[in-house]
């Protein structure tokens, strides 16, 4: 039952991805091409000079269009536009993404990919520390809500969750930034690390040390709405009638809330979380560049800095990869959780 | 006195709900006993309180409502000034049990049937782990339902089954008082009758004592001995079966109103009767008795003051102006 | 659903919304910000910032990244604002085909750091000469500098004394120095400085303040009877400006701010209406018609699901760099998405409602069904999401403002956000450009959280405590 369902939702989300890189392909051919053949004459440059130069200016000319046609054949150029946007698609779903313009990896490499590869796991890192202590206090805090609901506490906390709602985390940051990093020196303005690097333990602590101003900003603006969240859902549960049931049969409050209540929470609380953590996939690409933090988000700051468009698509085709992964996940957790969904219906 | 044939005694309980729109009298001075061994009905119309009443008989009155005063005996015992604690661990489930109507959301979805009846045993007694699943497995046996159900999920069984579920956890600990609140109102006509039938067998054999709440006559003359007639938080009447069905003349008109609406299945009906009117708003009660703005037999005085229960024979009460 | 029916629902929501506080105080806000929009020309020293936002020469008298006007109250040392005078006592002079004109402004000097340019600014018709110079609390006139215009048929012309009378300050300083002790260079004083100095010892080195009236005098001379000078103003540019300060391209930050109040209600609530609007109709009808259309539809949706909202937009603006009103469309092609699957599943429940069945029994068509019917019924959850979705709109047009790629020809909050960025706001403690625009993007974002938490209340009302 739940092997067909989870089948049958990644088969979707497979085939919704592939028409959107479809889609990206088309939108985005032209600018795509243009640096492309950009890119084809620096190639052909760079060859003619370090060929001897012994031949005449018409074996010159020729040779250079013989070279371009040589090389727009191999990328596809000579042929209809379609032709090329499925070219272009496939390309990019076996994660060629070709070679940067300008920018480098830290390695040197100019492969996109590479480049790509190495902002993706600090990305991770920074986020998912955030989400996973934003879950930890809405967890306690909306829990002490929903018991206590329409107390003084909780209203009170409903208010700090309308006041941040509209703040944009990177401003928050700005500020942060300016009153810790500048103006008290406590902190590092932003990177990953020092440089340079330290080794060993110390490598770990100074990357906490990075870590912690960016964190605390998105704990402080992030953990009212999942509190607030949290203390909806729960709270919804706790007026079901099976609740009411339950204590009635006389189990103890405790197994109540945290047995029967939070178990039935735990597939929306899930979803719940993943969503956040799938929206700073994408939309926490200002908080990135503000703090100078060297993931994905930064890296389209930069690659829009620096006009590197095929680093610009290769990030936005990742990040469309992760973010349709990160649904499918989520429905496949979801139905794992709930018994609903995961043993089905009536034999 | 303590008569030891009675096993509740409920004195003069008033429940209240403390709402927005102000203070709703839901359950208003109502005194009942209920003797081992018997069958007590309850009915009325929808609204009447009767759920109310037996929320309060394990102290589950939800909020805002509260019991603001009166006195609820078990085996003797007052249950009212007893916490929370203590009603959970002496009076929930051992001494008194509830199975509920609209067996659909009664059970958590997503715990398996068996792992809360096992809670549910584990909580009350303390015995070890293979006893409880036989004593589980023997329940479910009694109602019909077979072993495997243990491993499923509330909402793979059909509401029948899941009505039988729950009244196998009601009856595990062998409590003093089982309350069925409507069982059958959301089942059809089918399961129903099975249902029914399940409960008369396991009157007879595990000699319970019960409360049956319905707003279906016919059923209550099935499965009860004796009833109580509830209307707006008040008893209306309170007698054996063949005191109230069988008596034509001492009747309080809304019992030969809900006796003249329920159709017969071998008398030919030419139009259905009703009783005019709408349940009262509770807030504000009528003055007088409650019921005397859809009374046909109204007199003055029925709007000035409230009649009493007055026993009109032999284990017949009736509170109304007309018959005394 | 009739009027009288529709007007009805109206009045028991807003019985409902009234009891709840904190709507309350939304409500109030956003009607503190459409006043804003409204009175906009009569609250601010620059009215035309929207439009003139990029225009140098509006600002140049502005000072450059100046605090403030009521930092004063918080600090010991106390600057001088900016101000425009433009009051003077006129004489005038004929002799012959001559007339000498004198204007007297009188600035009072309360300050203990003078301000940082003084400017004359006037509209000037032939070859007048205009020659400045000040006197000051202490009896000494200085002349500070003297331009001749050559002849111009009539033209706003801009002497700016902080430029042109170094010469004359500094040989007023010297005066009072000791060559051989301190030795200083003329390029590096700073002019206002010393006129606004007591004159003694050190009056180069450090300066104090010599307070009192200060009287700036400007004599005109017109050599012939058609020269005229006139709408003479003199603007004073000082160390603190504005209610909200300057930025470092001299611009009143208080007249940017209050210029972005409009296009940030703009963006949000045409985002929000429209996306709303097209993701219920969208939802209902798939509820609606069920079978293949409705798989169909939720395919699409799910497609249009999948895309990661900003670093779209984000590429989508770099390469297309779209204006105002594209990006609310671009925008709202993917806003819509949001009230989808709440609104179908509503939609379905709906459905199965006998009133429907009775209304195709009698003939009615879908549309009708659906507009008439289905829709309605909705319309308290569309207000609700509409409400919740004006923050989002306007913080993602920030966003795409910050990175530089936002409309240049209007001022909104990110933009003023970017600049500061750009112009080493964070690293250099300019806190008065960073907080105000930000604060403003937080503000309204709380006052449609407020007014939209306030209608998801009264739609849920299970989760009401009560």
């Amino acid at each position: 039952m739940y092997w067909r369902y989870c089948l049958k939702r990644i088969i979707y989300g497979l085939i919704t991805f592939i028409i959107l890189i479809f889609i990206f392909s088309t939108l985005f051919n032209t600018t795509m091409e243009k640096t492309l053949k950009s890119q084809i004459e620096e190639e052909i440059r760079a060859e003619t000079l370090k060929m001897d130069t012994k031949m005449t200016p018409e074996e010159m000319t020729h040779f250079i269009a013989e070279r371009r046609t040589f090389k727009q054949h191999l990328y596809h150029l000579d042929k209809p536009i379609w032709n090329r946007i499925v070219w272009r698609a496939i390309n990019v779903l076996s994660l060629n993404f070709g070679k940067a313009t300008i920018m480098k990896s830290s390695a040197g490499e100019t492969d996109v990919w590479e480049i790509i590869s190495e902002c993706l796991p600090r990305t991770i890192l920074l986020f998912t520390t955030a989400i996973c202590i934003n879950i930890i206090l809405g967890l306690l805090l909306g829990l002490k809500k929903a018991q206590k609901a329409g107390g003084f506490m909780d209203k009170l906390t409903s208010i700090g969750t309308m006041v941040v709602y509209g703040m944009p985390s990177w401003w928050l940051g700005m500020l942060v930034i300016m009153f810790f990093a500048y103006q008290l020196r406590l902190f590092p303005s932003g990177s990953l690390h020092s440089i340079p690097p330290p080794t060993g333990l110390a490598y770990y602590i100074d990357l906490l040390y990075h870590m912690a101003l960016p964190v605390l900003t998105l704990v402080v603006i992030g953990f009212w709405g999942s509190s607030y969240l949290i203390r909806n859902i729960v709270l919804g549960i706790l007026q079901e009638d099976y609740i009411m049931a339950t204590r009635t049969r006389g189990i103890p409050e405790r197994k109540v809330l945290y047995g029967h209540a939070m178990r039935t929470a735990a597939p929306p609380i899930v979803t719940m979380a993943l969503l956040s953590l799938l929206a700073s996939v994408g939309g926490n690409i200002i908080f990135e560049g503000i703090f100078s933090w060297p993931g994905l988000g930064n890296l389209y700051w930069i690659s829009i800095e620096q006009n590197d468009i095929p680093v610009l698509m290769g990030n936005l085709f990742i990040t469309t990869a992760l973010y349709m992964a990160g649904l499918v996940i989520l429905d496949l957790i979801y139905g794992f959780l709930d018994p609903r969904i995961k043993v089905g219906g009536r034999r | 006195m303590i008569d030891n044939n009675i096993i509740l005694r409920v004195k003069n309980l008033k429940i209240q709900f403390f709402t927005t729109k102000g203070v709703v009298y839901a359950v208003d001075d109502i005194s009942f006993w209920l003797k081992k061994g018997e069958t007590l009905g309850l009915v009325g119309e929808s609204g009447c309180g009767k759920t109310t009443t037996v929320l309060g008989l394990v102290k589950m009155v939800p909020t805002p409502g509260k019991i603001i005063s009166g006195s609820i005996e078990v085996d003797g015992e007052n249950i009212i000034p007893l916490s929370e604690n203590e009603m959970r661990n002496k009076v929930r489930w051992t001494k008194i049990s509830m199975v509920f109507q609209g067996a659909m959301n009664c059970l958590t979805p997503v715990y398996t049937v068996g792992f809360q009846m096992m809670e549910t045993l584990q909580k009350h007694k303390e015995i070890p782990y293979a006893e409880a699943k036989k004593r589980i497995i023997n329940y479910l046996k009694l109602v019909g339902l077979s072993e495997d159900i243990i491993r499923r999920y509330p909402h793979e069984l059909s509401g029948g089954m899941k009505q039988r579920v729950v009244i196998a956890t009601a009856l595990f600990l062998e409590p003093k008082i089982v309350i069925c609140d409507e069982p059958t109102t959301a089942l059809d006509v089918v399961v129903q009758a099975q249902i029914i039938n399940l409960l008369k067998e396991l009157k007879k054999k595990l000699g319970l004592s019960v409360i049956f709440i319905t707003h279906d006559l016919a059923t209550e003359a099935e499965v009860a001995d004796r009833l109580i007639v509830m209307y707006a938080g008040k008893i209306a009447e309170i007698g054996t079966n063949e005191n109230i069905y069988g008596n034509k003349k001492l009747s309080h008109p809304y019992t030969k109103k809900l006796i003249q609406a329920t159709p017969r299945l071998h008398k030919k009906v030419d139009e259905l009767s009703f009783i005019p009117g709408t349940p009262p708003d509770l807030v504000n009660p009528p003055t007088g008795c409650r019921f005397h703005p859809r009374c046909s037999e109204a007199i003055e005085r029925c709007k000035k003051e409230e009649p009493p229960l007055i026993e009109v024979e032999k284990e017949h009460w009736i509170a109304c102006w007309r018959i005394n | 659903m009739r009027w009288l029916d529709i007007k009805e629902g109206f009045r028991n929501f807003w019985k409902d919304f009234k009891s709840i506080k904190f709507g309350l105080f939304g409500l109030f806000l956003l009607f503190i910000f459409i006043v804003m929009v409204i009175i906009n020309p009569y609250i601010v020293p620059f009215p035309n910032a929207s439009s003139r936002w990029r225009d140098i020469t509006h600002w140049e008298d502005n000072p450059v990244s100046a605090p403030p006007v009521w930092v004063n109250w918080f600090s010991s040392v106390k600057r001088a604002p900016s101000t425009i005078i433009k009051e003077y006592t006129f004489t005038e002079e004929k002799k012959g085909n001559l007339t000498l004109n004198k204007l007297i402004f009188e600035y009072e000097y309360f300050y203990d750091l003078p301000p940082l340019d003084i400017i004359f600014h006037s509209y000037v018709v032939g070859s007048p000469v205009i020659i400045l110079s000040m006197e000051r609390p202490d009896g000494q006139v200085i002349t500070l500098t003297k331009r001749v215009i050559s002849k111009i048929a009539g033209k706003d012309i801009r002497i700016s004394i902080g430029n042109d009378s170094r010469t004359e300050s500094y040989n007023f300083g010297m005066k009072y120095e000791n060559p051989q002790q301190n030795r200083i260079e003329r390029e590096l004083i700073k002019p206002t400085k010393i006129l606004f100095a007591e004159a003694k010892e050190g009056i180069l080195v450090k300066p104090s303040s010599l307070q009192g009236t200060y009287k700036i005098m400007v004599d005109i001379i017109l050599p012939s009877p058609n020269d005229q000078v006139s709408k003479s103003t003199l603007f004073i540019s000082g160390g603190v400006s504005g209610w909200l300060g300057t930025d470092s391209a001299k611009r009143d930050i208080w007249s940017g701010i209050v210029a972005g109040v409009k296009w940030a209600l703009l963006i949000g609530l045409l985002t929000a209406f429209t996306s709303v609007s097209i993701g219920v109709i969208f939802g209902v009808v798939s509820a609606y018609l069920g079978g293949w259309q409705d798989s169909l539809m939720q395919r699409i949706f799910e497609i249009f699901v999948g895309v990661p909202l900003l670093p779209v937009l984000i590429v989508m603006s770099a390469i297309f760099r779209p204006n105002i009103w594209t990006l609310i469309i671009m925008m709202s092609c993917f806003f819509w998405v949001g009230p989808v699957k709440t609104v179908r599943s509503m939609g379905l429940q709906i459905k199965e409602e006998t009133y429907i069945e009775a209304a195709k029994a009698f003939g009615a068509s879908s549309s009708r069904i659906i507009f008439r019917h289905m829709i309605p019924l909705l319309i308290p959850y569309s207000f609700a999401s509409m409400a919740l979705y004006v923050p989002s709109a306007i913080v993602y047009e920030a966003s795409i403002s910050l990175l530089g790629l936002g409309d240049a020809t209007i001022v909104t909050w990110g933009q003023i956000l970017h600049d500061a960025l750009r112009g080493g706001a964070v690293i250099n403690g300019l806190w008065w450009w960073v907080i105000p625009p930000g604060l403003f993007i937080a503000l309204m974002g709380m006052t449609f959280a407020f007014i939209g938490f306030a209608m998801d209340k009264i739609l849920h009302p299970k989760l009401r405590t009560r």
